[in-house]
């Protein structure tokens, strides 16, 4: 038995979603005969004739047309070729559908998929974490899977959510990740993970980072410090009780994310566990995230550029010798 | 080669920065590790700057005359590049920094440098060794049970800096339960909050003899007789009337004078001590307030002091003499700048210049210990001068 990649889950679940429910259908550049840029639609327009459906390039026109189509009572899967041209749809994304529902009543049931995250040589206009951005905005829920028994799940649930979702599949775990067999049950959405145990630190990270934390504090535990990793799975809704419980048993935070490091997600971890959980507190909480530059295309530069294992275990240890 | 930099050490706790006297090794001459380089003076004293290794001195940026801070930068030494693995150092700082020459020639840097962090890593104060700085899960986990930093004196602390982490607390704390506890009274607990609050400060003590005979003398033929205390009491009243700055407490900038002379004196009761109060000691004789004093000690005894008779004293007298002791050094109420000690009399020896023969007599030790931020030694020595002299005319007081 062949095993099951991140990226094939993504297309089992959007396969589940088609099967399950008429409302649901996909639309994309690429989506349809091609199978997606990524391929991660591979085979549905054939199983699902009608519903697979190929859009212009114009990422504008695309969510446009979901929100609409929201509004009639469908349940629209957006696949955008890459996280960095929603900003093209973005007035789309966080004018109308995040504020569909409270400006009048109507749901707006879209998922849009940020194919999303470095991968060697993706340069500037490939490889940003817009996750940071998205979660900024009332009325969206934004999604950052690390596993592929979370790709599966939380996008089944993405779509069966009545509010418009930013489901952040990162390009690297793609091919990177297998399992043997897709899940039938997972935690709720908005429930954080803890991925590893340990009691000297609470590394909390999310989708790709979780992969470099775990590596990280394996490398740590031949130290001897038990690190804890805490996976968000959700950054919005983003379950402080689940990383408060984890820094009251290590009394130390590092929080990691692949985004640039002005403000986001990570700076929103620190700033609640200090402001509601100062006394847990027996070093200043760090974070670790890109740096302050557009991501460079070359391969060393863009090592350099995003945190690491290595970066990780480095902040990690100035954490645990505080 | 690799050039480690010259850092202004910490030359006291209180030191800030250090003013260039002179350089001891001209830029280029060879230095050999812990090598006084460069000449230093603080508020306090002349001090050197050692070198950091073994080499040559590349340059000093530093200017004479100039002030620098704790941390900073003051040249350069190249030291061998097995000079800088033996020292384990491993910052090395490039000879031309392209952008610390624009700033200096902008004039932005002036030679001023900006304290550098001692302490790799996290910051944490330069002197957190032990419990003196403690971190929010510490200082939380310490309230909880009921904890002051006095209480983890013992402790050797594991963190940066040698703090004490939560780890090193809560192992002190389960290393407690194996030895016997019993809980310590109210009035224990009482004093120590006010000992501790009070060691916060500077304190010193000096010592004077002083001869009793007279006193005892006066007291003899006294009725109600005064106890020896009320002697130093009353004493220490009139000298704290003709200046009481000295009493005064430091807050900020400012000298807090006090508005009366009222005094309190030192009485054991059970598991403690207690300090009743008399007011306006300067303007009473000590013939008056002999009979409040000794209803105070008794009242005191009985810890059924009235509230006006406690709290609210500038100074307090406490007679350690009574426990047989010669000298000790009392610590002052935390809201007290003076306690003034008496010690237990002795006939001694004493060399008569007029008869040109030892003579027994009765003496005594003074002590005064004293808040050093508000008096210096010379000025606790005066005080304590001028108590001695108003002690030897029991009849003026």
């Amino acid at each position: 038995m062949s095993l099951i990649t991140y990226l094939d889950a993504i297309c089992e679940a959007q396969a589940h979603a088609l099967r399950d429910d008429p409302r649901v259908f996909i639309y994309g550049q690429d989506v349809g005969a091609f199978g997606g840029a990524f391929k991660a639609t591979k085979n549905l327009a054939r199983e699902f004739p009608g519903r697979v459906i190929d859009s212009p390039i114009s990422e504008d026109a695309m969510v446009g047309l979901a929100v609409g189509a929201a509004i009639e009572g469908m349940r629209p899967i957006i696949e955008m070729q890459f996280a960095d041209f929603s900003t093209v749809g973005f007035n789309q994304i966080v004018n109308q559908a995040a504020s569909l529902f409270w400006r009048t009543n109507v749901s707006c049931p879209i998922t849009v998929r940020l194919p999303f995250g470095g991968t060697s040589g993706g340069g500037p206009f490939h490889s940003q974490s817009l996750e940071t951005i998205y979660a900024h905005y009332p009325g969206l829920i934004v999604l950052t899977p690390a596993t592929v028994e979370d790709a599966y799940s939380m996008l089944i649930e993405a779509v069966a959510i009545d509010d418009p979702v930013i489901f952040c599949e990162h390009k690297f775990l793609y091919r990177h990740l297998k399992v043997e067999k897709l899940p039938s049950e997972a935690l709720p959405i908005g429930k954080a993970r803890i991925a590893r145990e340990g009691r000297d630190l609470t590394i909390v990270a999310y989708s790709a980072m979780v992969q470099d934390a775990l590596e990280a504090a394996g490398e740590l535990a031949t130290e001897g410090w038990e690190v804890e990793v805490v996976d968000l799975r959700s950054v919005k809704p983003l379950d402080t009780d689940t990383v408060m419980a984890s820094v009251s048993r290590t009394g130390k935070l590092l929080a990691v994310g692949e985004a640039f490091p002005w403000g986001g997600v990570t700076a929103e971890v620190i700033a609640r566990v200090t402001s509601e959980g100062f006394e847990l507190l027996d070093a200043p909480p760090q974070r670790l995230n890109a740096k302050d530059t557009p991501i460079p295309y070359h391969p060393n530069l863009w090592a350099a550029h995003r945190p690491t294992v290595r970066s990780i275990g480095a902040a990690a240890r100035k954490i645990l010798r505080h | 080669m690799p050039f480690i930099p010259i850092i202004m050490p910490q030359l006291g706790e209180s030191i800030a920065e250090a003013r260039i006297v002179s350089f001891l090794i001209p830029p280029g001459g060879p230095v050999e590790a812990d090598q006084d380089l460069i000449e230093v003076e603080t508020d306090k004293a002349t001090m050197t700057v050692a070198s950091p290794c073994k080499g040559r001195v590349e340059k000093f940026t530093a200017q004479l005359n100039e002030s620098y801070a704790v941390g900073a930068s003051l040249g350069q030494i190249e030291a061998t590049q097995e000079e800088v693995v033996r020292l384990g150092l491993d910052v090395c700082i490039q000879q031309k920094s392209s952008e610390t020459e624009q700033l200096s020639k902008s004039g932005i840097n002036s030679g001023k440098s900006r304290v550098q962090p001692t302490i790799r890593g996290l910051p944490v104060p330069a002197n957190a060794a032990g419990a003196s700085y403690l971190s929010p899960r510490l200082k939380a986990r310490m309230d909880e049970l009921g904890l002051h930093a006095a209480d983890l004196a013992g402790v050797a602390g594991s963190g940066a800096a040698g703090r004490v982490t939560v780890e090193d607390f809560e192992k002190y704390i389960t290393s407690l339960e194996k030895h016997k506890m019993s809980g310590a009274s109210t009035m224990r607990v009482a004093v120590a909050d006010a000992m501790r609050r009070s060691w916060t400060r500077p304190l010193a003590t000096v010592g004077l003899p002083v001869q009793l005979d007279v006193v005892l003398a006066h007291r003899k033929a006294s009725d109600p007789k005064p106890g020896p205390a009320l002697y130093a009491l009353r004493a220490l009243a009139i000298a704290l009337s003709e200046n009481s700055a000295v009493a005064g407490r430091l807050v900020g900038n400012k000298i807090i004078h006090p508005s009366s002379i009222d005094v309190g004196f030192a009485v054991e009761a059970e598991d403690g001590v207690l300090v009743p109060v008399i007011r306006n000691a300067d303007k009473r004789s000590l013939k008056d307030m002999t009979q409040r004093y000794n209803e105070l000690v008794d009242l005191a005894r009985q810890r059924k002091l009235p509230p006006d008779a406690t709290g609210g004293s500038i100074a307090t007298v406490t007679n350690f003499g009574t426990f047989g002791l010669i000298w000790a050094t009392p610590i002052p109420l935390p809201e007290q700048t003076l306690v003034l000690g008496m010690g237990a009399g002795r006939r001694v020896p004493f060399w008569d210049e007029a008869k040109g023969q030892f003579v027994p007599v009765m003496e005594a030790y003074l002590t005064l210990s004293f808040d050093h931020r508000v008096l210096d030694g010379g000025a606790a020595g005066r005080l304590l001068q001028r108590i001695g002299e108003l002690m030897k005319q029991p009849e003026q007081l």
